[in-house]
């Protein structure tokens, strides 16, 4: 299925947005005002739904013309485009979303015609299945890894240069015993802290990948 | 096939001088009127391209370029002004944020004449000697004084350092400087093994002529983005100044200590930290000890890939030479580096202390950087960007370059190594920044042509 590569799966949806001409601000506008003042970093929701390697929303208005020879054309309507891939099946990030995430959803998804909110995590869902397109070709970076997985290696590759650093030139048999500790460390570490900025302001104490 | 107007590009453009002597005069102009007769002068002065009679080879050099600060101040016409990419038009200040310079690297640390005034020329002097160093310097000064042209800002010298009482191309690190410069289509040398692009067949051939000059075919077939009119840019290039301090005191400090705990020995890591031993033998066809025989060879000393060293066992990943110039390292026979070529000139300033005598960081020493290409955008500031800030194209996540990258005290720098004892893996952490910019900005190097036509005003973009 094109839409899964790997463990990862990429999801492509299409909303209408919803037209009023009566309004000061339209629906489409709405959307790019809240989108630009969300927070990037680790309070982003898409930072909460750890599952999620890369995201994007575009508004889409219409069809730019980039002149002769193509031809003129026009979107039926204006278009929210959400793209994202993550770890698992869609029914569980659906899921998640609704339930994790539901405030921004909402903030969001209002705009468009049909969205029944995030009440109903069932009715969610069945409303993005119904807006889905098939992904035929998205980013995969590592596909058989998931993203915690992937933040773990990365983690104990730091770790483990720090350690090869700080124990340079010891005594063979000093050196495995400082190597066990290093390795009970790693496997007793509590869970990496979320993505984004805030991980590199943990206290040293709360770091012992360090 | 390739043609190119030697006498009508600047000789600065198609190859370095190798003199000994440099002073860079760091100039604000004075209005179109009088900066327009200072150039008038300079146009008769003004070193070429031509080759040299080897009878009657000159004794100094003179080569000018223009910020876009200076240019605006030469008043050439806004619709030409606006054609210039946008990068040179915004300046190396303005550029700092995607270039990485900040903390002790950002603006507001940059010498007074890079911080607090505009430079608007650079009017560089290389001499074979001191004399002939202050005979040029004298004339270009009677050329300011006679037109009013310009004020000087800054005299910038640099030069070759000496060692064993012999002109050495060594910098104050003590590295072997200066062997690769990129190869292309119609300069006058033939192409050096190692020097411009690989070939599917694996063999060596001079790059398109226009990813280093305007006004040509460049390596995807179109003209570099040039001013109008096209006089203007063509035989013309556009040039990177920067004044990157080298804390010596710093590096050897840092070498010492590590390399007591390295077991290929402290020179070896040094090797390691640029992919050159100190003398300059490259780790890729000589990863255990320097070679002599190599360094003096034109066929050897640049004349290697890393197609066979996939690992960085020989010379690491992130060693300063592959990452600036990767050759075949990412693969399709290096199709992907030969947009990102750039031509370096350079000299060290400051007085050179030899090793194991104190030496203070603070001393004015270092290179004057400069760096040559069709594009800063495309080129320069990629290679800046990408490949000196960041590590991800070498598989080094967020890994700087060793020698150049603004660490901070943070990063690490990584040996990659076997079992073998005498090339173990090492690692490099808690990097200071051995190298500080101090200044400088983006420049264009006109032909002859567009000299003529900016010193008599007759640029007419219509």
């Amino acid at each position: 299925m094109a839409n899964v590569s790997g463990s990862t799966y990429g999801l492509t949806t299409l909303s209408p947005i919803i037209e009023d001409n009566k309004l000061n601000l339209c629906h489409s506008m709405q959307i790019r005002w809240y989108l630009s003042q969300l927070p990037r970093d680790h309070r982003s929701p898409f930072a909460q739904l750890s599952s999620t390697y890369l995201a994007r929303l575009v508004v889409m208005d219409d069809v730019v013309f980039v002149g002769h020879p193509a031809c003129e054309e026009h979107l039926k309507s204006r278009y929210l485009l959400f793209e994202t891939n993550f770890d698992g099946d869609l029914n569980t990030y659906l899921r998640r979303m609704a339930t994790e995430a539901g405030e921004f959803v909402n903030a969001v998804w209002k705009h468009c015609v049909g969205f029944p909110g995030t009440d109903t995590v069932d009715a969610f869902i069945t409303y993005m299945k119904t807006c889905q397109i098939e992904t035929t070709f998205f980013f995969a970076d590592v596909n058989d890894q998931t993203v915690e997985s992937t933040l773990n290696a990365l983690k104990t590759q730091a770790a483990l240069a720090h350690f090869m650093e700080k124990h340079e030139g010891l005594p063979p048999a000093d050196l495995q015993a400082a190597f066990g500790k290093f390795v009970e460390r790693l496997h007793n570490a509590p869970p990496l802290p979320r993505g984004g900025d805030e991980s590199r302001n943990i206290a040293q104490e709360r770091r012992p990948h360090d | 096939m390739t043609r190119i107007d030697v006498s009508d590009i600047q000789g600065f453009a198609l190859r370095g001088y190798n003199f000994p002597y440099a002073r860079y005069l760091l100039l604000e102009l004075a209005p179109a009127k009088q900066a327009r007769a200072l150039l008038r002068k300079l146009l008769n002065v003004v070193t070429t391209g031509e080759r040299w009679d080897i009878n009657n080879k000159p004794q100094s050099t003179v080569n000018v370029a223009f910020t876009h600060k200076g240019l605006e101040q030469l008043a050439l016409p806004l619709a030409s002004l606006l054609s210039f990419p946008l990068e040179f038009q915004q300046g190396m200040r303005a550029r700092s944020d995607i270039l990485g310079d900040s903390g002790t690297n950002a603006p507001e640390r940059w010498d007074p004449v890079w911080r607090e005034q505009y430079v608007h020329a650079w009017l560089a002097v290389n001499a074979r000697t001191a004399e002939a160093l202050e005979a040029r310097s004298r004339e270009m000064q009677q050329f300011i004084d006679e037109t009013g042209g310009a004020r000087l800002l800054q005299s910038q010298d640099a030069g070759a350092i000496r060692l064993h009482g012999k002109f050495s191309t060594s910098e104050h690190f003590g590295y072997t400087d200066g062997f690769g410069n990129p190869d292309f289509k119609g300069a006058e040398r033939d192409c050096v093994p190692g020097q411009g692009k690989l070939t599917k067949r694996g063999e060596w051939e001079a790059l398109a002529t226009g990813e280093f000059l305007l006004g040509y075919a460049d390596e995807a077939g179109e003209l570099p983005v040039s001013p109008i009119p096209h006089l203007l840019g063509r035989n013309g290039t556009f040039m990177v100044y920067r004044k990157l301090h080298q804390n010596v005191n710093t590096f050897r400090a840092y070498l010492d200590a590590k390399g007591k705990h390295y077991q290929g020995g402290k020179e070896k890591l040094a090797a390691k930290f640029v992919g050159r031993w100190r003398d300059g033998t490259p780790l890729e066809l000589s990863p255990d000890m320097a070679d002599p025989t190599i360094v003096a060879d034109p066929n050897q000393n640049t004349n290697f890939t890393y197609g066979e060293d996939p690992a960085g066992i020989r010379c690491p990943l992130g060693a300063h030479i592959r990452r600036t110039h990767p050759r075949d390292a990412f693969g399709f026979n290096g199709g992907l580096v030969n947009r990102r070529r750039i031509m370096r000139r350079g000299l060290a300033y400051g007085e050179y202390v030899p090793e194991g005598q104190p030496v203070s960081d603070s001393d004015e020493r270092g290179i004057i950087f400069m760096a040559l290409n069709a594009s800063i955008f495309r080129q320069f500031e990629f290679v800046q960007q990408q490949w000196i800030e960041y590590g991800n194209d070498a598989r080094l996540g967020n890994d700087k370059d060793l020698l150049l990258g603004n660490h901070e005290g943070k990063g690490k720098f990584v040996v990659q190594g076997t079992a073998d004892h005498a090339n173990p893996p090492f690692i490099c952490g808690a990097l200071p920044n051995f190298v500080e910019l101090r200044g400088g900005d983006y420049f264009f190097l006109p032909s002859l042509t567009a000299l003529a036509m900016i010193a008599t005003g007759t640029v007419d973009p219509r």
